[in-house]
């Protein structure tokens, strides 16, 4: 093979930077330089990432992004984990851009399906994170990145600070192929609390206008929990914490699971739990695990992000938390996923619709939105080798006793109300992902965690065990027999779900010894964010819209 | 740190409704109540304007016991239309004083929790309003003291906060708020630049329990815990100020005082720095007992 074809990534990225350098002598750019070297350094039909997710954005490089003469920059292929400012939709709309990889759209789902619809944009595939940050080393790898930090010395040595998430993983798969690596940072340093990421890895740095945006994502306000949920939450610590033994987990986002956290220093300790569930999290640092990590019940919390509010009492938690030398922590977005699905016996979360299958989606038909972490959280670890108890008993449980190879298994929770917000019923006989599949042309419907890989549903009805259904029929019926007053729950056979009772793959509060009407408000650790605040000692400091004072 | 260390222990008056917060309050089982729901006395007007109606209209009355000591008691509603004053509501608050100006009993406790007069009822409920004013006044006149409290979801304001200014004494909780007009009504008629009542912060310091508190327009402030608004109501039940000349010419001296030296404070801030409070910023966050601590030497006590 002759040799000048063994480096041609090399020396486009020379050719690159030689543009560069018209602008630039240096890595340091001005602001209003953004755009031109933006111009400069991209080419047609590039693969670019824009960093963001759903809490920290590359924002203002977004923004100059989307400034640039589409005569000059266009067709390109966005990679990147969350589609979530306008300026991510006006790439396309201005023919910036045209082709997508991607994982979550939260905030513009609705305008996305719009567009998709209209081929402005070709989706190619909705990713996991940890699928997408996969694809970034075998064939989605990106020529030019736009990230996010905090802070950067003159030399390029970039400080992540607690929202580290992404960074390093879309640092590394363009540094190391070639590619060109531009950050923008809150403030130039002369020093560098830490260094995140090295500056051999870092070709341009751009002091924003202003910081970049963190949205707040993991903040619940106690205020808002329901005492369905605390019931709910009632149920899942003693009929499944307690009785798996759960001591490695993750939990989704959402007021049914903030109700859990905040149960775990009452409820949970009345039952004498501590140190026997919820020792080991791969969790943000959300708020409402305030009152459960200042009671003893929390060894370790590995962060996929920060969040907001939280740093100060996180650096004083040292113990708990990850947290460089510096003090501060240190989240990983691609390693805290990896850790969620191999080293975690539990994940539970919310969602929007479950079919009879088990099946469970969050999309809606107006609406792309993606999938995030929580399919990889709650998807069985077919990978995994190690044994826990928890692990195990799972997989005793799924395999019956006609089983020659012994196995454990994943518990994977599906946490809903019958009818959630609306008045929509959470069961339905088909999920609306089919028909979002027809209208915007994809191969198979969107679905966030597969049927088969639920352990458990729950509802205020009791909670039913999938682990020991035998055969499709007695899946369906054990759904229908949480589903409450749904058409589906409505539709359920009186005396299969009654065998299933006693069986005890339906559990209802009171086969689980809880009193429905000790579930109150009263349970809660902190009724408020202000009491939150007090658990912390003053240090855990909410952002504006959550305060009264 | 125990496990209820930070939380107000016991049962939250915010988070209860009214008859949790009644049979909390009164001697355990001495409650009766007048006029109980299974009668279906609702709103007519409600009915016409095929709105939903609740058999209690928004509010129970009763008698009861607190400490031994024999009492009349109302507890409003918020969860049914926040509290809103309509006729038969108001005509129930209306009834259950005047019977406390006939029996002379030892006190009246009105738990109040409102937005004001129910719009859907116009005249009847202003007029409600007069009434239940009117009546308050004759009560304290023929001897019955009549003890407020707030600390409910949806405060206290409009009609009912004039009502609650007319009582002997008041009891707030922090999360407790009162005012005449509150603070959408503001925004909506001033401007948002006026007051911007999507700013909770903003709202909690000049409508909430600790500033209602400071400038002296109620007698206690408490947690958020029925058993220490049970704990005030005893307190100020055995301490009741007849109405008086004496009293209501206190009162004006306390209102045009605070007109010459807050008049041009442009927030509650302001007018805690006035008052000699080294940072008042902080306030807003310290517990019922810190706050006490930090405000004592510059409390004068409620006219």
């Amino acid at each position: 093979m002759a040799l000048h074809s063994c480096d041609t990534l090399a020396q486009n990225r020379q050719a690159r930077l030689g543009r560069a350098r018209t602008i630039t002598g240096g890595k340091l750019l001005r602001p209003e330089q953004v755009t031109e070297l933006l111009e400069a350094i991209i080419e047609p039909g590039d693969r670019v990432c824009l960093e963001g997710n759903n809490q920290k954005q590359a924002d203002f490089l977004a923004r100059c992004l989307s400034r640039v003469n589409p005569e000059n920059v266009h067709d390109l292929h966005l990679v990147q984990s969350v589609v979530a400012l306008s300026e991510h939709i006006e790439l396309f709309e201005r023919g910036i851009a045209r082709r997508l990889d991607f994982s979550f759209s939260g905030p513009q789902g609705g305008r996305m399906a719009k567009l998709v619809g209209s081929g402005t944009i070709q989706i190619g595939a909705i990713h996991t994170y940890l699928e997408l940050f996969s694809r970034y080393f075998i064939d989605l790898t990106p020529r030019v990145s736009l990230i996010a930090a905090q802070a950067a010395d003159a030399a390029g040595n970039l400080y992540t600070g607690p929202n580290t998430e992404d960074t390093p993983v879309i640092a590394e798969a363009t540094a190391f192929k070639n590619g060109i690596v531009i950050a923008q940072v809150n403030k130039i340093m002369d020093e560098v609390p830490r260094v995140d990421i090295p500056a051999d890895w870092v070709d341009f740095v751009v002091e924003s206008p202003k910081p970049h945006y963190i949205e707040p994502l993991f903040t619940r306000d106690p205020a808002q929990i329901s005492e369905i949920q605390v019931l709910m939450a009632m149920m899942v610590i003693k009929g499944i914490y307690a009785e798996y033994g759960v001591q490695r987990l993750n939990h989704g986002i959402g007021f049914d699971s903030a109700a859990i956290e905040l149960l775990l220093p009452t409820y949970a300790e009345s039952l004498g739990l501590k140190g026997k569930i919820c020792s080991y999290w791969a969790l943000n640092p959300h708020p409402t695990m305030i009152p459960a990590i200042e009671s003893g019940f929390v060894k370790s919390i590995h962060s996929f992000g920060s969040e907001l509010g939280m740093e100060a009492y996180i650096a004083r938690r040292p113990d708990i938390f990850f947290t460089g030398a510096d003090g501060s922590m240190r989240s990983n977005r691609a390693l805290c996923q990896a850790a969620g699905h191999y080293a975690c016996d539990l994940f539970i979360g919310s969602t929007l619709q479950i079919d009879l299958a088990g099946n469970s989606s969050t999309a809606t038909i107006d609406r792309i939105t993606g999938f995030g972490g929580a399919a990889n959280m709650g998807a069985d670890a077919r990978g995994r080798r190690h044994v826990s108890p928890t692990w195990l008993k799972a997989g005793q449980e799924a395999q019956g006793r006609n089983s020659s190879m012994p196995r454990g298994r994943k518990l994977v929770v599906q946490l809903v109300e019958t009818f959630r917000e609306h008045m929509q019923p959470a069961f339905v006989e088909e999920l609306d992902a089919w028909q979002l599949m027809e209208k915007t042309g994809m191969d198979i419907p969107p679905v966030m965690i597969y049927g088969d890989d639920v352990s458990h549903i729950v509802t205020e009805e009791g909670i039913a065990n999938l682990l020991l259904c035998r055969n499709e029929e007695e899946r369906e019926q054990a759904i229908r027999g949480v589903a409450g007053y749904t058409p589906v729950g409505i539709a359920r056979s009186r005396s299969a779900v009654e065998n299933l009772r006693d069986r005890g793959i339906i559990k209802r509060p009171e086969d689980l010894g809880i009193d429905k009407r000790l579930a109150t408000r009263d349970l809660l650790a902190a009724r408020s964010i202000k009491e939150l605040v007090r658990w912390s000692g003053g240090m855990y400091d909410p952002p504006r819209r959550f305060r009264n004072w | 740190m125990t496990t209820t260390s930070c939380r107000t222990t016991g049962q939250s008056y915010y988070e209860s409704n009214a008859l949790k917060r009644i049979t909390s309050l009164l001697d355990p089982g001495s409650f009766h109540e007048i006029i109980r729901p299974e009668e279906k006395i609702s709103s007519p007007h409600l009915r016409i304007l095929g709105q939903p109606c609740s058999f209690n209209d928004g509010i129970i009355v009763g008698a009861g016991r607190l400490a031994g000591k024999k009492v009349l008691i109302a507890g409003q509603e918020g969860g049914f239309m926040g509290g809103a004053v309509g006729e038969v509501h108001g005509a129930k608050l209306t009834g259950l004083l005047q019977r406390a100006t006939e029996e002379g009993p030892d006190g009246v406790l009105l738990l109040l929790e409102s937005g004001g007069v129910r719009l859907h009822e116009a005249n009847a409920g202003l007029i409600a309003v007069s009434e239940i004013i009117r009546s308050v006044l004759a009560a304290r006149v023929a001897g019955v003291p009549v003890i407020g409290l707030i600390g409910g979801v949806y405060g206290c304001f409009g009609g009912m906060g004039i009502v609650a200014r007319c009582c002997n004494a008041l009891i707030i909780s922090e999360e407790g708020r009162m005012g005449l007009s509150g603070p959408e009504v503001i925004e909506t008629t001033m401007g948002v630049e006026e007051f911007d009542a999507s700013d909770r912060a903003l709202v909690w310091r000049t409508v909430g329990g600790k500033h209602r508190y400071l400038i002296g327009e109620v007698q206690r402030l408490v947690d958020d815990d029925v058993a220490a608004f049970r704990a005030a109501a005893i307190e100020l039940l055995n301490d009741p100020r007849p109405l008086s000349l004496e009293e209501l010419q206190k009162e004006h001296g306390m209102l045009s005082d605070r007109l010459k030296s807050c008049g041009s404070a442009y927030d509650a801030i302001d007018i805690w720095h006035t008052m000699g409070i080294a940072e008042p910023e902080t306030l807003p966050l310290l517990d019922t007992a810190a706050f006490h601590k930090a405000v004592q030497h510059v409390y004068r006590g409620a006219a």
